[in-house]
């Protein structure tokens, strides 16, 4: 078995990292609708659904197939082009952006193969190009929708988006400085020499909490899921989609979630490596990986179901006057603290 | 191989430069101003620029031409089709001729600075010049020998900002008590 893997040619590895990566993205999305449901029924002591195979897992599936054979409506007067473009908008880049997610590293005898589908050297140049792209989905779905609340939830969407992405590099931007290096692999790299996840370090831990305020903005979830918003405005700026488009946008957004998370993990808390053991197996490696992305999973739903939601204003509020400053202001103090105890120069 | 894709990108670039002016609704301006932007970008990566590439998607397409939209979206111009049709209207007439010939002549010295420069790079190529694709040339370069004029283009954008704020708030004291009209509607052009 090991002589054999060792020997296989580099492309059907690739095929098969890319394979394994996205279909494991997509299954994640696919059983985040289900964890979602079965965890807010757990809060509130309901069963959730359990009906569709053993716990109800086979419960995304059942739903899979009722949106494409749904009826498809597209409202009159929408611009059809970009009507039928913004969902796909949504869902490509965030599942794009899993590529540099460095997983971990697979080791077969002698070799050892890197579980990731890219190791860019402007990794994070990269996931943030393409993270930025996602708004487009939402803007320009509520606008072709014809619709005043599509038009609004769009607005929202993409103002509130703008905002945090803000703040999401600058905290992206403290792990770079602390790490010297925009590649994912090489950050992973230096927390395990340093013995010391980012998130222990005092700028990491400030630069943590507004990373994930920031994902919880960017991935348009509570308690700032201002861009659906049901009291409001219907369904925000998807309010007019059905059948599979819609859940296009939904497979999007639960994409964005799994990224973030997996960043998260990466950027905070070391990613593939494991506390306290640094010579841990491989396999280890990626369980732990796994289980610090699913945590963060978790915690988007735990506070969807804990929280309630806040208002416009507050949110940008709380965006412009207090997370950005802070985010500064932490971007500043690191970099004068690696400039003065430079270790290259 | 990468000649051919550049002659596409090339073209969807071009194209998608025609359709900024040509879209009749300002909506398929911007989209098409967004694949000009793609298309440049991809042709960055295909010239090795990784960060020249990731920097363009991530400032203009991510951040600026959604300010775009934004703008677009909330000035409310006039109804929208449910189609993008292209007008030639904006290409007549002696204004259009004259900005026709401007941009004619910018190409033309361009391209005999790239001719020029081109010839030059091949006669004494740089032995030890710092590589410009890579993140940490690019910042050398941006931060020493480019240190004041980048400097100095930021004081613009920051000067540029201030005149912005002012302007707004200038209006904003000026129409005290009466209502905005006549602007929802009106055609930008």
């Amino acid at each position: 078995m090991e002589a054999f893997l060792a020997d296989v040619p580099e492309w059907i590895l690739w095929v098969a990292k890319v394979a394994l990566i996205f279909g494991g993205l997509i299954g994640t999305a696919a059983l985040m609708s289900l964890a979602e449901r079965k965890v807010s029924a757990w809060m509130q002591f309901r069963h959730g659904p359990n009906r569709v195979g053993p716990f109800g897992l086979l419960q995304p599936l059942a739903d899979g197939i009722k949106f494409i054979f749904k009826e498809e409506l597209i409202p009159e007067g929408a611009n059809k082009f970009l009507f039928r473009l913004a969902p796909a908008l949504a869902a490509i880049p965030s599942m794009m952006t899993i590529a540099v997610i460095p997983i971990g590293t697979i080791v077969v005898g002698e070799k050892k193969i890197p579980f990731s589908i890219a190791q860019l050297d402007l990794g994070i140049m990269y996931m943030l190009a393409l993270g930025g792209l996602s708004v487009y989905g939402a803007i320009l779905g509520g606008w072709a929708s014809n619709s005043k609340y599509s038009l609004l939830g769009g607005l929202r969407a993409s103002a509130q988006m703008i905002s945090y992405e803000l703040t999401l590099i600058l905290s992206i931007l403290v792990i770079v400085a602390l790490s010297g290096s925009l590649d994912l692999g090489a950050i992973v790299t230096a927390q395990r020499e340093n013995g010391l996840w980012n998130v222990f370090t005092p700028f990491g831990a400030v630069a943590f909490v507004l990373f994930t305020i920031a994902s919880f903005a960017e991935t348009n979830r509570h308690p700032f899921d201002f861009a659906e918003c049901e009291p409001e405005l219907v369904g925000g700026f998807h309010t007019e989609y059905s059948a599979m488009r819609f859940a296009l946008f939904f497979l999007g957004e639960y994409c964005a979630m799994t990224v973030m998370a997996c960043l998260n993990a990466t950027l905070f808390f070391g990613g593939p490596s494991v506390p306290l053991w640094p010579e841990a197996p491989w396999f280890l490696g990626i369980l732990a990986f796994l289980l610090k992305a699913g945590f963060f999973l978790f915690l988007f739903i735990w506070v969807r179901w804990t929280l309630p939601r806040f208002r416009f204003d507050q949110l940008m509020r709380l965006g412009w006057k207090v997370a950005l400053p802070i985010a500064l202001a932490n971007v500043l103090v690191v970099g004068a603290w690696v400039a003065f105890t430079a270790k290259g120069s | 191989m990468s000649s051919i894709l550049f002659y596409v990108l090339a073209l969807v670039a071009l194209l998608g430069a025609a359709g900024v002016i040509l879209a009749k609704s300002p909506m398929g301006s911007v989209i098409s101003l967004l694949g000009t932007f793609f298309a440049l970008s991809v042709i960055y990566l295909l010239a090795g620029f990784q960060f020249l590439a990731a920097a363009q998607i991530l400032v203009y397409a991510g951040a600026i031409l959604v300010l775009f939209l934004f703008v677009i979206m909330l000035l409310n111009l006039g109804a929208m089709g449910s189609r993008f049709e292209l007008s030639f209207a904006p290409l007549q007439g002696g204004r259009a001729r004259l900005a026709g010939a401007i941009a004619v002549a910018f190409a033309l010295v361009g391209l005999i600075a790239a001719q020029r420069t081109t010839l030059a790079a091949t006669s004494a190529p740089a032995a030890d010049a710092p590589a410009i694709d890579g993140l940490e040339g690019l910042a050398l370069e941006l931060f020493g020998r480019y240190s004041l004029p980048f400097q100095a283009v930021s004081v613009l954008l920051l000067a540029t900002m201030v005149a912005v704020i002012v302007l707004a708030k200038r209006q904003r004291e000026g129409e005290h008590g009466g209502e905005r009209g006549g602007e929802r509607g009106g055609d930008p052009r």
